[in-house]
């Protein structure tokens, strides 16, 4: 490699930092240090003749390492890396510093400290960026495609919305027919019009407008060229890089072709009936159906687990159109693409564990689920609401809330929608009949959307009761068979026992039954409570870990119709951004192996919270890894779990990391014992900068090292500070919880847990190395932070080292 | 309903009382369903006592009514409302827990000190009048035996039992 020639550049803007630093101090300090060729001060150096001055520099060849001592860190780093590409400089042989929020406010009070901490600061940034190399930026390229794992309205939407973006879109429905719930569900809240159109969303595409109508109800869906739907159909193996996922898919016979005219003939002759669970078991099919009319698609369907087949064949004689193929047989499809939106939805609580409450003992209590296939006109009766246990018409109904949500023996969790479809069965079955007596039992009544208060307005002018109380049992009256709901009013502190002729239970909402199988095909994980993990709740609410790969509707957690809406659109939107350029671009600051150095440990492997490393064969008859660039996300967690430091992050050397280290200690100018506090580039660093920016004061001992994440440290990096002069180090990362790299500040704390013990060994009073969590915000909590560890060291008197031989 | 005292409020100074005690650790999770109140045996029949009433009220933090009243001493511990309870609140143990807080304050009900004098005096858990020692060879009972009291003793005063004696002694 050609001669390393340095450029620093250190900006005052408004000559606000030299007010407090003594910049030529610190100009004939450069000029001494060895490697820099070239400095130059002025207001700001990410825009305007400033930038000028380093494109210059770098174009005449005078130098070919940057050193920027800049304010607005991420900005002007972007801006400096943007020019360095183009005036033909690899970006990555940067380093930068912000001196105002590092080193100005916070020290303003100790100027000659601040000038001396300033040089360290300088010094470690040179020192480092020496040692820095090239990187490229990589392309992987993906395919254009899409699979929507879940035919409900959070698929459907989703995929209605890229297919019409161009994409080929195939979507896969475990269940014979679209629709998921939301086909159950009868009517829709807030607007109470009929979720049977929920099966079809509208597609925007012109070309097959002329066939539907503004009511989405037939619009189409199945009619949308790029659109491909695999009904009855689970996806059973997930592999492949993101942007190129190779998806296995079973698909079961349907036994009936696209010929089917939907003429019902064939379950006139189908001799086999059986409970209709889609209709809550309240009525019965025959074996060969079609579970509502104008279902997508429109072709009948066997049940496997019940038809006769070749024995009895009724059905394929009566055919008119020969669409009945008893030998179709099941099918394993491959399909190759680029993206994965995840939207299996949510199911209801199974409420017979709670036993008091005898769901599927007494066959009147029912859930709401089951109410709504009653309340529907296209249910089993026809819209009438009755008692099961003798199909009359039931007249006192009780709703019972919260029957296993916000239950800490079952789902801890407020299930978000139940109130509102309680409210909603209340209201229309009492506009339909005005004479039934309707009460609900609720816990707190939680109408938090848009129109929702109005139901309970609603609800309390017709007539509803509403009692504040849970019922602690469901018992029968055994002469009359009657229910008997007992219940605290808890606002009249009188014990009702309530009569009913039905009971309506509200379950909790749980997670899809494949919901935890499909998150170990896919390799992503769940949330404590079994629905899908988001990347970010609150901003990248439909993103998942792996890229490609989206999370939709009530997967995540239960959602009312509107809310799944928004989701799927917006989990269409991310899918279309990474289909669209048909590439990931991403920078090579990842891991590398020294391959001559690797054993068989798998440690790494399992460490990784991206699933980059693989162990692959080689001739010797053992294991080396191997690390997918496009899946490292550039932790380091591997580098600091290596127990042969066979690993390295491209960015953050071990010498690079050395060298900065050795610099910052190197000069003190302070009569306080010298701190290293190596901080994660996430909250960690910021929490450094945001205690600058508040002007929060602490001793400018305290010297800060940014690394990728705090998972990369190996305890004899602790060792080494302390040799390279610090007397105590400081290890601030994120908090437990909130690591950006999964689980790295965890293994920091283990780490430093680990090497206090150690340090205890070799006679160093372990007290000098501590670990800290804060987050960006808690800049008064890293002041704090330095100045105890600053005392205590004080106490604690200067470090002796033992001179190694 | 809330003061300070010593910086804290007195509903949040009792229910730290409270919950710094064995069996009273879960009471703050109560949000009042009720459920409790209608899974006890003793609420149904008399209104002098309710488990969500005298939770609420403990959390209001009414130290003085909750411990001056005869309410905590009526729950027969069954323990039904402890096992129905959707937020795992122990409820039969927090009611333990007032009552020992209550004993610690010098409320006790007249029979719980009676008992105590019975089984500390006699070892015996009733005590036993003339009239039934005259009864039992007549239904063929044999005389009672000496009950080993003194040994008794000494447990009773190893576990701090001797201190609710000496609450019974002292007024």
């Amino acid at each position: 490699m050609s001669e390393v020639k340095v450029g620093v550049f250190l900006s005052d803007p408004g000559r606000q930092l030299s007010e407090i630093l003594d910049f030529s101090a610190l100009a004939n300090y450069l000029k001494n240090v060895s490697g820099v060729v070239f400095v130059a001060r002025g207001s700001e150096f990410w825009r305007g003749k400033g930038l000028k001055t380093i494109v210059d520099a770098i174009e005449s060849g005078k130098i070919n390492r940057v050193v920027v001592a800049e304010t607005l860190p991420k900005l002007s780093e972007v801006k400096i890396a943007q020019a360095m590409e183009d005036a033909g400089l690899n970006s990555y042989l940067m380093e930068f510093i912000d001196l105002k929020d590092h080193c100005v406010w916070p020290h303003r009070e100790t100027p000659s400290e601040a000038t001396e901490k300033a040089k360290a600061m300088l010094l470690g940034a040179i020192e480092r960026a020496k040692l820095l190399e090239p990187l490229e930026k990589l392309e992987f390229s993906t395919l254009k495609s899409a699979l929507v794992i879940g035919g409900g309205i959070a698929g459907m939407q989703t995929a209605v919305d890229l297919a019409d973006l161009g994409f080929e879109v195939n979507i896969v429905e475990k269940e014979p027919f679209l629709g998921g719930l939301a086909a159950r569900a009868g009517r829709f809240f807030p607007t109470d019009d009929c979720a049977i159109c929920i099966q079809s969303p509208a597609s925007d595409v012109k070309t097959i407008t002329h066939t539907s109508r503004k009511c989405v109800y037939r619009s189409g869906f199945t009619e949308i060229p790029n659109l491909n739907i695999l009904t009855n159909s689970k996806v059973t193996a997930v592999e492949g890089p993101p942007g190129n996922y190779k998806v296995t898919i079973e698909k079961k016979p349907r036994y009936v072709n696209d010929k089917c005219v939907q003429c019902d003939k064939c379950t006139t002759v189908c001799p086999v009936e059986v409970p209709d669970e889609h209709n809550a078991k309240l009525k019965t099919r025959k074996a060969i159906y079609m579970n509502i009319p104008n279902v997508h698609p429109p072709i009948y369907v066997i049940d496997e687990s019940v038809c006769k087949f070749h024995e009895c064949a009724k059905c394929v004689e009566i055919c008119p159109t020969k669409a009945v193929e008893l030998n179709q047989k099941s099918k394993q499809i491959t399909l190759n693409v680029g993206s994965i939106v995840v939207a299996i939805g949510f199911e209801e609580f199974d409420s017979s564990v709670i036993k008091e409450y005898h769901y599927g003992d007494y066959s009147d209590v029912i859930t709401n689920l089951e109410l709504a296939r009653m309340i529907d006109g296209f249910g089993p009766t026809g819209g009438v609401i009755i008692r099961p246990s003798d199909g009359k018409p039931a007249k006192k109904i009780v709703f019972m809330q919260c029957v296993g949500s916000r239950d800490r023996r079952y789902k801890p969790y407020c299930s978000n929608i139940c109130c509102m479809i309680s409210l909603k069965h209340a209201t229309l079955i009492k506009s339909t009949y005005p004479e039934a007596d309707v009460t609900i039992c609720y816990i707190d009544i939680r109408t938090t959307g848009r129109e929702h208060e109005y139901y309970y307005e609603k609800a309390r002018e017709m007539g509803i009761k509403f009692v504040k109380g849970r019922p602690t049992e469901i018992s029968q009256n055994p002469e009359t068979n009657k229910l008997i709901v007992d219940v605290e009013d808890a606002l009249l502190h009188r014990f009702l026992e309530i009569d009913a002729d039905l009971v309506v239970l509200a379950p909790a909402m749980v997670p899809a039954k494949d919901t935890k199988e499909l998150a170990e095909i896919l390799g992503i994980e769940l949330e404590e409570d079994g629905f899908f993990k988001e990347y970010n709740a609150k901003l990248r609410p439909t993103e998942t870990k792996l890229k490609g790969v989206y999370l939709c509707g009530g997967a995540t957690f239960p959602k009312d119709a509107p809310t799944t809406s928004l989701h799927a659109h917006s989990a269409a939107m991310k899918a279309a951004k990474f289909l669209t350029t048909g590439k990931i671009v991403k920078d090579q600051k990842t891991a590398v192996i020294n391959e001559e150095y690797c054993g068989d440990c798998e440690f790494c492997p399992v460490t990784c919270p991206y699933g980059a490393i693989s162990l692959v064969p080689t001739t010797e008859d053992h294991f080396v890894a191997k690390i997918s660039d496009l899946l490292c996300e550039g932790c380091g967690i591997c580098v600091g779990t290596c127990p042969l430091n066979a690993i390295e992050l491209r960015h953050s050397r071990p010498n690079q990391m050395l060298a900065q280290m050795k610099a910052l200690m190197s000069v003190n100018g302070t009569s306080k014992p010298l701190v290293l506090a190596i901080c994660c580039s996430e909250c960690g660093h910021t929490s450094v900068d945001s205690s600058g920016m508040a002007m929060m004061q602490y001793p400018a001992n305290v010297r800060v090292m940014k690394v990728p994440c705090t998972g990369i440290l190996q305890i004899h990096q602790f060792l080494e500070a302390f040799k390279a002069g610090a007397h105590g180090v400081m290890v601030v990362g994120c908090k437990s919880n909130g690591c950006h790299y999964e689980v790295g500040v965890q293994k920091a704390e283990k780490k430093v847990e680990l090497a206090k013990a150690l340090l205890k060994e070799y006679g160093i009073e372990p007290e000098r190395l501590e670990m800290f969590n804060m987050v960006f915000i808690e800049g008064d909590k890293f002041a704090e932070a330095a100045q105890m560890m600053t005392e205590r060291l004080e106490k604690l008197g200067s470090l002796q080292l033992m001179e190694s031989s | 309903m809330e003061h300070e005292e010593g910086g804290k409020t007195i509903s949040s100074a009792f229910s730290d009382a409270i919950t710094s005690r064995l069996g009273g650790e879960t009471i703050t999770l109560c949000y009042q369903c009720g459920t409790c109140a209608s899974s006890c045996p003793v609420a149904k029949i008399t209104p002098r006592f309710n488990p969500r009433e005298v939770i609420r009220l403990s959390l209001l933090g009414a130290k003085e009514e909750v411990l001056s009243s005869d309410s905590i001493w009526l729950c027969c511990s069954c323990y039904n409302c402890q096992e129905r309870c959707p937020q795992k609140i122990e409820i039969a143990d927090v009611i333990y827990a007032l009552r020992n807080i209550a004993f610690e304050k010098g409320y006790i009900p007249d029979i719980y000190s009676q008992f105590a004098s019975a089984i500390s005096n006699d070892g015996r858990i009733a005590k036993v009048s003339q009239f039934m020692e005259n009864k039992r060879p007549t239904l063929g009972l044999p005389p009672l035996q000496p009950t080993g009291v003194e040994a008794l003793r000494k447990i009773l005063s190893a576990t701090g039992f001797g201190k609710l004696k000496q609450k019974e002694e002292s007024p």
